[in-house]
């Protein structure tokens, strides 16, 4: 099958204050489309890194990202906000919910970016909702949340827009390991029922017990892969 | 977008409520103004046109004619029919100013005798309006004369006393015995201390008859200086039926001293609505700048989420707008009804409303604004509302959305 997220050779280096710090050092990437896929290593290793530079976040230093067939690494910002808007969604370690919107609004504000009709979107972040079991609380704001909704209503809003991929910054690092297993546990089901493509990083080894591939980085290298599939 | 931004811009509430304040202050406040301008405009030119009317006819260049029988417009009677003819509507009267020395019993003045119509516009405006006691003067063997209240003390004469007037080297009588038949608390000083009126015959048998130093034009339709269309539109008619020799001009012309004071109250006002508006534009940037700063980490979020720059400077412009037309709205409201309440007439407070009816200000007035002036206060509104997120909306376009999203405030 074809590769639906491919990195080549990829270098990013940080710099601030004339100080360079690699974060990256030559990483080649593939996951292909349906695959559930752990990023995992320590922190510092630069698995945030290239979640951000995967998803067009960023730009390397050196080396190509390619999605969906397109090369992102040559594309100006404009272009790469278009390809995230309609190809990727993202779940960011701290939920990083709009805190004015309402969950529903939460999870339908990608669908609004996208400018669909409002019914079409609410229906559709409804759905999304009632997937992660948030729908009762499709009226409450973020601060009425415990930290686990919130990131249910965060993957709801990345899985509404039915995106190619999403990707997870470390998804469950704020939250206890019964919580954080469960959301792994929704991604999981998404993933398996839904063919939603996943990467996500982590730095819990209890978690990659349940994960089929998992990438391990250190100092910003592959150090090696696992496929338990 | 717009229900995210109309959240935003109040998620700081006090902040906003502060600055949507300030615009409605300065919204109220412009249209207080401009309404107050609209009646001082109106109200001087129709206390302007009252006594000068609208057009008048004279001899060429009079303003430079020195010797007094060279300024006088001759053939009175037939002139004044001709422009009748020409302008049913108008209301036509001759005016007869002599310059002459007024003799009481013990007293003289240099004055100015003001020969007016009996039965017109000007001696009502003029005697009717300001007369503290006494009786417009009358045609009669025994002559009358309304003098100034000024003028009066100064010659030390009251209403039944008589008084005596030299026009030396005129073709009338040159001299003459009057009684003072009312005395006059006009709104201006000067004309108070040199003025008295007589009839436009007395005037003129005392110094040129037949003669006037002018012929006035009121046209009734004429209510306020926008109509600058209905005055051309009579000059044009008038324009051939005048002689040569004689020119006819329009009260701007006749009175350009005045004319150039009342130009200036709009643009004057134009200024004060850019100096409000960009004072409350200040605030409007401080508003939607400290908006971003505490928001930068979510723009971020919403930069990842796929927004590009173009649709994150939209959303700044529009939280501005939201905030303005917000206050501006509420200040149109509070303007709007303050405006309706000084339409109903106001007078300056105090010794303020006689002051300055020295300078041709009524003592009642009352506001009016256009349309076209609403509308230029809500386009600087807008104007101030996008001029301000300019700014802001830059540096937003501008973030880099993995350094927002790690961005501590």
């Amino acid at each position: 099958m074809e590769a639906l997220v491919e990195a080549r050779n990829l270098h990013k280096v940080y710099k601030a204050d004339g100080v360079e710090t690699p974060a990256l050092r030559g990483v080649d990437f593939t996951a292909r489309a349906g695959e559930f896929t752990a990023i995992a290593g320590p922190s510092g290793s630069g698995k945030s890194t290239l979640l951000h530079l995967l998803g067009g976040l960023d730009l390397p230093t050196e080396g190509e990202v390619w999605l969906d067939g397109e090369r992102l690494d040559e594309k100006s910002a404009v272009t790469r906000a278009r390809l995230r808007l309609w190809k990727v969604g993202f779940v960011f370690q701290a939920y990083n919910l709009i805190p004015v919107l309402t969950a529903l609004e939460n999870a339908a504000f990608v669908l609004e970016l996208r400018g669909l009709p409002a019914r079409e979107r609410a229906e559709r972040a409804r759905a999304a909702l009632a997937e992660l079991e948030m729908e009762s609380f499709a009226d409450r704001k973020p601060n009425q949340l415990s930290g686990g909704q919130q990131q249910r209503v965060a993957v709801a809003r990345a899985l509404a827009a039915e995106p190619a991929v999403i990707f997870a910054d470390e998804p469950t690092a704020n939250l206890d390991s019964k919580t954080g297993l469960a959301l792994i546990e929704y991604m999981k089901r998404l993933n398996r029922e839904k063919g939603v493509t996943f990467i996500f990083s982590t730095h819990d080894p209890r978690l990659l017990e349940h994960v089929r591939r998992v990438v391990h980085l250190e100092d910003g290298r592959i150090a090696y892969e696992e496929d338990r599939s | 977008m717009w229900t995210l931004a109309w959240k935003n811009v109040w998620r700081g509430r006090g902040r906003s409520l502060v600055t949507a304040g300030a615009v409605a202050a300065v919204v109220a406040m412009m249209l207080v103004m401009y309404g107050f301008s609209g009646a001082m405009l109106n109200g001087m030119f129709q206390n302007l046109t009252r006594t000068t009317g609208h057009l008048v006819l004279r001899v060429k260049n009079a303003d430079e004619v020195r010797e007094f029988d060279l300024g006088l417009v001759r053939g009175v009677p037939e002139l004044k029919s001709a422009i009748v003819q020409a302008l049913p509507e108008a209301d036509v009267e001759a005016v007869l100013e002599v310059p002459a020395l007024l003799a009481g019993a013990s007293r003289s003045r240099g004055v100015v005798l003001m020969g007016l119509e009996p039965d017109g516009h000007l001696m009502k405006e003029l005697v009717d309006k300001y007369r503290v006691r006494g009786a417009p003067p009358t045609d009669g063997a025994e002559w009358t004369a309304a003098l100034g209240l000024a003028l009066a003390r100064a010659l030390q004469v009251d209403v039944g006393d008589p008084v005596y007037a030299f026009a030396p080297g005129t073709d009338g009588l040159g001299a003459a015995a009057f009684t003072v038949s009312a005395v006059l608390d006009l709104p201006e000083s000067t004309m108070e201390g040199r003025t008295a009126v007589l009839t436009l015959r007395a005037a003129q048998e005392l110094a040129a008859p037949d003669a006037a130093s002018r012929i006035v034009v009121f046209l009734p339709g004429l209510k306020s200086l926008e109509q600058s269309g209905v005055l051309e539109a009579a000059r044009r008619r008038l324009q051939p039926l005048v002689p040569s020799g004689y020119e006819v001009l329009t009260w701007r012309e006749a009175q350009p001293a005045l004319a150039a004071i009342l130009d200036m109250i709009k643009p004057m006002m134009l200024i004060y609505a850019v100096l409000f508006f960009v004072l409350a534009g200040l605030l409007v940037v401080n508003t939607v700048y400290l908006g971003l700063v505490e928001r930068i980490r979510e723009f971020g979020v919403i930069i990842a989420l796929g927004a590009d720059r173009w649709r994150i400077m939209r959303l700044v412009v529009l939280e501005s707008l939201l905030l303005v037309t917000s206050g501006a709205a509420f200040g149109g409201v509070l303007g709007g009804l303050a405006v309706w309440r000084l339409a109903q007439g106001f007078s300056l407070p105090g010794n303020l409303a006689q002051q300055y009816a020295e300078f041709g200000l009524p003592v009642v007035m009352y506001a009016s604004i256009t349309p076209g002036q609403v509308v230029q206060v809500f386009a600087f509104a807008v104007l101030t509302a996008i001029a301000s997120a300019l700014w802001p909306a830059w540096l937003a376009g501008r973030l880099e959305p993995v350094e927002a999203m790690r961005h501590v405030a």
